[in-house]
């Protein structure tokens, strides 16, 4: 019974009076709106109370809303040790701060005979729950460790059955009684909240940033231009501190996304071990390659005679790619004397490799700036970017044991049997002294 | 004349362009005024230009992290920080676009300062520096093009040192040979390969920032000593205190340029805007694909060189780089009008050959 009245009615309650209370009183009483400041007669005890308190119980209260509005997100981010560690720090921290302000304000308020002419017995009572509501909440967050993890799994239900008028009470009624009191006393300051100084909590003067300072206007000619002096001061100072905040919360915001960049790109990826062996099977594949390409300029170095193709491989349209002796690409056709056309493939213009299809007329095409070669001739089409003609290489036919059948140098001129029989299943290769004849 | 009046004329020549007794806090920070007019725009080409360069070195650090210097590995290490990397591609992005931003900076800032006869005594220093920071940075745009290892870059850095070759058909018997032994040299060996990877990498990263940091650093000490040029015939009522209005102006120009090169980056990848083929690694078998073009910033001198006989786009080359180093003696009695005039021209044919190069080409060699 005890419990339906605590959560399930008292909230209701609570919120209703706290909506209408406030009203009534901003409509009947608007200048009492806000806490009676009492700055003008103690200021010292107030500065380290009223900071320490303010600042300590925004942070806790944030935390508190986080945590209880967006309890996924929430307890995704406290999932992780050292979050939840340092959420857990932060909070205590910010705890002691409270305590520590509540006990200055409640000093301040019962020693200093001038406070007391303004103080009222409802300014001793919040002073009292809010330091008995501070005190518990610190005592729930000692003896219930790690808050900031469970509280938002049960709590947050509660209060959304709440929202939705469709309170549920299991949630809560077998809680600790440290932590149920801490709810109902949280409910019990809502309720408390429009006929005390707490209602200043909707009255924050944010406008003070922005608005212009007043001036005061005096009579007096001297004080006059005193007090003109003031306001540009004043006014000056307000352009400085917005403009800093704006800056300093732009850097900030810049330094974050920036930060949090540069660590992730760091840090580096995280793939899955499929992606990984991916990518080392794609770089295995290139260093092949390269080993490949390596061994090429070995043999080009070493041997006497570098194996291009079968001569049964070779086809009259399409060209097979070699490289030559300079590691510059070559293609090899077959003629129409059943003989290879060795050409050098490096366009004479800027070098690009031409392609190595035979076009219609007999002509091979770069196709950086469209040059016709002559697969013939090597002459390049009139007009052609390309004014020199393509070189043909030298060319040896050789059998399995290596011996030399036939064989043409670079000008054309051949030596040896042209036997077709003994020819089939002869080797093309290209010969290191048709180079040395060349250079 | 004797050694000792040429020395002193020497020592008098430097201290006036380099007027070291102005190096003062007062002088740069206090007394530093920019004048105000209608060509007042031209005064932030200049720090935006710095400002890229900043993005520059920042991101190309960071890609530096990743990138692998070999041509088994350059390919794959740049896609594994595109593809994997978290954030890799946005630095890439963001590395790529600003060497667009900076180059398109530069030649505005150097076009401006033309035009306002910014060059003017004693300033020569300023020009003369700020003319090897433009080769410089087109140097960076050139090594840089390569290092990613994919088809279209070597194959577009072949045909860009190839085109030194050609000069050798233009020179008598014995020295036509030097070309083709000077491009072996730059390239380390007959073709493309790892030694060329290997010397543009040290270009990119080493050299050529080393020899920017040591340009920049006289030209902005000379900007410093100097002050801004006046840029306009009629002398300027108005003039802005350097610090700290122009200067915050300045900062946030950054800040509005770095948002939208952010956003650029994030977007869009650099490589939208070529067929994808051409990404795939560098083939040294294979035959050149098609459509192997320099960056935008060399159309200016690629359409000409596809167009015109290499012996005239040689010498418009030389005359353009020569006239620009003696700008300042060659215009000393040109009025402002005129040199407006030919910036004017100057910045026409480039956007001309920039954004119409292809449909000119396409016109005149019938479409390809």
């Amino acid at each position: 019974m005890l419990n339906i009245f605590l959560f399930a009615a008292l909230p209701y309650v609570a919120v209703f009076v706290l909506l209408v209370g406030s009203y009534w009183r901003y409509r009947t009483d608007r200048f009492s709106y806000s806490a009676l400041s009492s700055q003008f007669l103690e200021d010292r005890k107030l500065l380290w109370g009223s900071i320490c308190w303010h600042v300590g119980i925004l942070v806790i209260l944030l935390g508190h809303v986080l945590g209880l509005c967006f309890p996924g997100v929430w307890q995704a981010i406290v999932a992780n040790r050292t979050i939840l560690l340092l959420v857990e720090f932060t909070g205590l921290l910010f705890t002691i701060l409270c305590v520590i302000g509540l006990v200055a304000l409640a000093i301040r308020r019962a020693t200093s005979g001038k406070l007391q002419i303004v103080s009222t017995p409802v300014d001793f009572a919040v002073l009292g729950l809010l330091l008995a509501q501070v005190l518990l909440g610190l005592w729930v967050a000692i003896a219930h460790r790690w808050g900031a993890a469970w509280a938002p799994a049960s709590l947050s239900p509660y209060l959304f059955s709440l929202v939705t008028f469709n309170p549920n009470i299991e949630y809560v009624q077998d809680m600790p009684g440290l932590v149920k009191m801490h709810i109902a006393g949280a409910w019990f300051l809502l309720l408390l909240i429009p006929f005390s100084r707490l209602v200043h909590i909707f009255s924050i003067p944010f406008e003070y940033l922005w608005r212009r300072p007043q001036k005061v206007v005096w009579t007096n000619p001297r004080r006059f231009t005193q007090a003109e002096e003031q306001v540009a001061v004043a006014e000056d100072r307000r352009v400085f501190l917005r403009a800093g905040l704006g800056l300093s919360a732009g850097v900030a915001l810049l330094g974050v996304g920036t930060a949090d960049k540069m660590v992730r790109y760091f840090k580096g990826p995280e793939m899955t071990p499929e992606e990984e062996g991916d990518l080392l099977a794609k770089k295995l594949e290139r260093l092949e390659q390269t080993s490949e390409q390596r061994e090429l300029e070995l043999e080009r170095i070493r041997a006497a005679y570098i194996r291009v193709a079968r001569l049964d491989e070779l086809t009259a349209n399409k060209g097979k790619y070699f490289t030559d002796y300079q590691m510059r690409p070559a293609l090899a056709f077959l003629g129409s004397d059943g003989l290879p056309t060795l050409i050098s493939a490096k366009c004479t213009h800027l070098g690009c490799t031409v392609g190595s299809d035979l076009d219609g007329d007999g002509r091979l095409l770069c196709p950086c700036h469209v040059s016709y070669f002559d697969l013939k001739t090597g002459a390049p089409n009139a007009g052609a970017p390309a004014k020199s003609p393509l070189g043909h290489l030298g060319w040896a036919l050789m059998d399995e044991s290596g011996n030399v059948l036939l064989s043409q140098n670079p000008s054309g001129v051949r030596e040896g049997s042209a036997d077709p029989e003994a020819l089939k299943g002869a080797i093309v290769c290209i010969a290191r002294r048709f180079e040395e004849a060349k250079a | 004349m004797n050694i000792s009046e040429k020395i002193h004329d020497a020592v008098s020549f430097a201290t006036e362009r380099i007027p070291l007794h102005k190096f003062d806090f007062y002088s740069v920070v206090h007394k530093k005024e920019v004048p105000v007019h209608k060509l007042s725009w031209a005064y932030y080409t200049g720090g935006l230009a710095l400002f890229f360069f900043m993005i520059q070195l920042t991101t190309g650090l960071m890609l530096l992290f990743y990138y692998q210097p070999t041509v088994s590995d350059a390919h794959a290490s740049v896609e594994y920080l595109t593809r994997h990397v978290p954030m890799g591609a946005l630095i890439r992005n963001m590395h790529t676009w600003g060497s667009s931003g900076m180059i398109a900076c530069v030649m505005v800032h150097m076009l401006m300062a033309f035009a306002m006869k910014a060059f003017e005594r004693p300033r020569e220093i300023t020009w003369v520096t700020g003319v090897l920071l433009l080769l410089i940075t087109f140097g960076f745009g050139f090594t840089g093009y390569l290092l990613p290892w994919h088809q279209i870059a070597v194959n577009a850095t072949k045909v860009g040192l190839q085109s030194i070759e050609e000069a050798g058909r233009y020179m008598p018997g014995g020295l036509a040979d030097l070309p083709r032994q000077f491009r072996e040299i730059i390239q380390g060996e007959p073709s493309v390969g790892q030694a060329t990877l290997s010397r543009f990498y040290v270009l990119h990263v080493i050299l050529l920032p080393l020899s920017i940091f040591g340009v920049l650093g006289l030209h902005l000490l000379s900007v410093q000593l100097h002050g801004m040029s006046k840029g306009v015939d009629q002398p300027t009522k108005k003039t802005e205190r350097f610090f700290p209005f122009f200067i915050l102006k300045d900062f946030s120009l950054w800040g509005g340029a770095f948002l939208i090169l952010f956003i650029v980056a994030l977007c869009l990848p650099f490589e939208s805007f070529f067929s994808f083929p051409l990404f795939q690694p560098y083939d040294a078998l294979g035959s050149t694909p098609d459509g192997i073009k320099p960056e935008w910033y060399f159309y200016f001198v690629y359409y000409p060189l596809e167009l015109l006989p290499f012996w005239l786009v040689m010498l418009g080359q030389t005359v353009a780089v020569g006239g620009l180093f003696a700008a300042p003696w060659i215009f000393k009695n040109t009025s402002r009008r005129s040199l407006s005039i030919i910036a004017g021209a100057a910045a026409a044919y480039l956007v001309i050959s920039t954004i119409f190069g292809q449909a000119i080409y396409e016109m005149i060699k019938g479409v390809h």
